[in-house]
């Protein structure tokens, strides 16, 4: 058993890793460590010039590169799923209500806002992974997991569910993970389920929704940002942030522009 | 298609494709200096120690010049696209660094550099070579942005200078290789006689062709980096 | 234990990175598994002759030595720059990519792009 072999059984099990994170941070930092780990393999295997350029440039510069390709210092980084008139993508940039209101709020912190658009139920997951500092697209304040934390509400709402559709296309039923998968699915009659807020609400019903059931959720909601628990100066600075819009009146014209 | 298929698809991709590689993979080298042409004449014909530096930079000079001139389409790539339009810069401040990385470059940005030097300068004589040495360079000069800041060293490093210089040198080593040819001269031992094996001077033009390969290397990683750093502000 | 060498281990890496290229959607993670991709092959080169106890090809002593080939290792060291240059190329292109569609899912991406093309 010598170390050649040692370190030849290493390769995989740290490959295995390291390419199964869900951060991605972690996986170049994995990467890297395979590149040392490789490198000495190659110092084993009696080819010294090769293990030389192999630490030089997989562990330092490959690892350096990546991390200054998804690094997010000096960003505000905003996940969300789309939601019509809230944040919405048109050609290359974010147009929306929310996407103002979060713009001014970078532009005072002084850092660049980055929006990322990522599936409904996977906000929660990157915020609580800490890859991204506030969460948006139409988020509903009472309905969430208490885990995190929520600002004030900004705007009243209303939930709808909408279910039904024709079940006999049963081998047609795919997973609906962004918004745009859901009015896929409307418009070519597929079964849904899914509980929709207002704004998200409005844009689907432009389509024909003869055959499903609506139905309208009792209770008073209204829209919220969610943000990270590890940063809740963030959440107090944003608060405060959009006190002062309200009190203004800077939201009533923001939200009679946008959503007109 | 959904996802149970598309991962069946890849288990059988992947292990059918192991397989064959599997089966057919039963080359192993020619072993001792009976039959490996390289080991038994190598060190006279190109008077250098390290046989791998030999056979890159003499038996195999033009694969690596075709290789250099892949690299500088690569930089000359990022660099175009990253920078493309120079008029929307983001303001970001410079995030203050913490005194340990400005003490570390102190101390080791020194030594890394002298390792590079090393590692060009003696490639024909223990472990390096151009390639080596041109990255452990850039590596040392990425500490130093790390620590100083980027928008300094480059402005301390000349940048207009240096991609002029980057281009010159790859013209150089493209005329010192290609141009004997044409008179009728073989460009690797006429030019200089291989020397006595084992000291500096060794190896006919080999350490000439070492120390621009390096050159040329150290400054397209740093053309990298920076254009990285330059595109969304200050690291 | 003992037949487990490094051409072995260097197809397995290779069927790890091809296998991660196809399952993960997240384009950073796609371009991790080609860069593993590069490193198996390379992995596989330098480990062609490897084996027992041999010396790296540099010439100290009398030429009756056991010397490892020393052909595929100049084969290589190129090749290892070469592929970080070409990894910062890509890298580049996917950082434009992220930069205008606001994602770093590749379905979504290419979702996206079909759409503008029927538009």
């Amino acid at each position: 058993m010598t170390s050649r072999t040692v370190l030849l059984l290493l390769l995989p099990v740290l490959a295995i890793f390291s390419l199964s994170q869900r951060r991605r941070l972690t996986a170049v930092m994995g990467m890297g460590l395979f590149s040392l780990v490789l490198a000495a393999t190659y110092l084993f295997s009696h080819a010294p010039d090769v293990a030389i350029t192999e630490t030089a440039i997989g562990a330092a510069l490959v690892t350096f590169t990546y991390v200054l390709a998804i690094r997010k210092t000096g960003r505000l980084v905003v996940v969300c799923d789309e939601a019509p008139r809230l944040v919405s993508r048109e050609g290359g940039k974010i147009v929306g209500l929310e996407e103002e209101i979060l713009a001014g709020f970078a532009r005072e912190l002084g850092l660049d806002l980055v929006v990322r658009i990522v599936p409904r139920d996977d906000v929660s997951a990157v915020l609580g992974r800490g890859e991204a500092d506030i969460g948006g697209g139409g988020i509903i304040g009472e309905v969430r997991d208490k885990a995190e934390l929520a600002t004030v509400g900004f705007l009243p709402s209303a939930l709808y569910r909408v279910s039904g559709g024709r079940m006999s296309d049963v081998k047609h039923r795919m997973e609906e993970e962004y918004f745009e998968d859901t009015l896929e699915a409307i418009r070519e009659r597929r079964p849904v389920s899914v509980t929709l807020d207002l704004a998200r609400f409005l844009a689907a019903s432009r389509l024909n929704l003869s055959g499903y059931n609506v139905e309208r959720v009792e209770g008073e909601f209204s829209y919220c940002f969610l943000v990270s628990s590890d940063q809740p100066e963030l959440l107090s600075q944003l608060n405060a942030y959009l006190e002062r819009l309200t009190k203004s009146n800077e939201m009533e014209r923001l939200i009679g522009r946008c959503m007109s | 298609m959904n996802r149970t298929a598309t991962v069946i698809f890849a288990i059988l991709l992947v292990s059918g494709f192991c397989m064959l590689l599997f089966l057919t993979s039963g080359y192993h080298g020619a072993q001792g200096n009976a039959d490996n042409p390289y080991l038994a004449a190598g060190a006279a014909e190109t008077g250098a120690v390290n046989l791998v530096t030999g056979i890159y930079l003499n038996y195999r000079l033009y694969d690596s010049l075709f290789e250099l001139l892949v690299f500088s389409m690569a930089v000359l790539g990022v660099r175009f696209y990253l920078n493309a339009d120079e008029s929307q810069k983001p303001s970001v401040v410079r995030i203050a660094e913490s005194p340990v990385v400005r003490i570390a470059a102190d101390l080791l940005f020194g030594p890394i550099v002298m390792i590079g030097l090393y590692l060009i300068v003696f490639g024909h004589l223990s472990p390096g070579g151009g390639f080596s040495g041109g990255a452990v360079g850039g590596t040392g000069l990425l500490l130093c942005a790390a620590a100083l800041g980027a928008e300094v060293v480059a402005r301390r490093f000349h940048e207009q200078i240096i991609e002029q210089i980057e281009w010159g040198i790859l013209l150089v080593i493209l005329l010192f290789a290609i141009v004997p040819v044409l008179f009728g001269y073989t460009p690797l031992t006429d030019l200089l006689p291989p020397g006595q094996v084992g000291t500096l001077l060794s190896g006919g033009t080999i350490p000439i062709y070492n120390v621009l390969i390096g050159v040329k290397v150290f400054i397209g990683t740093w053309v990298v980096i920076y254009s990285f750093i330059h595109h969304r502000g200050e690291i | 234990m003992e037949s487990i060498n490094g051409i072995i281990i260097a197809i397995v890496l290779f069927g790890i990175g091809i296998f991660a290229l196809i399952i993960r959607r997240d384009l950073v993670i796609k371009l991790l598994a080609l860069g593993l991709i590069n490193s198996s092959s390379v992995l596989f080169l330098v480990s062609l002759n490897a084996e027992g106890d041999g010396i790296a090809p540099i010439l100290y002593g009398p030429l009756a030595a056991n010397y490892v080939d020393p052909l595929p290792q100049a084969l290589v060291i190129s090749a290892i720059v070469i592929n970080l240059a070409l990894l910062a190329l890509a890298l580049v292109f996917v950082m434009l990519l992220v930069e205008r569609y606001h994602t770093t899912d590749s379905l979504r991406i290419a979702h996206e792009v079909e759409k503008e093309r029927q538009s």
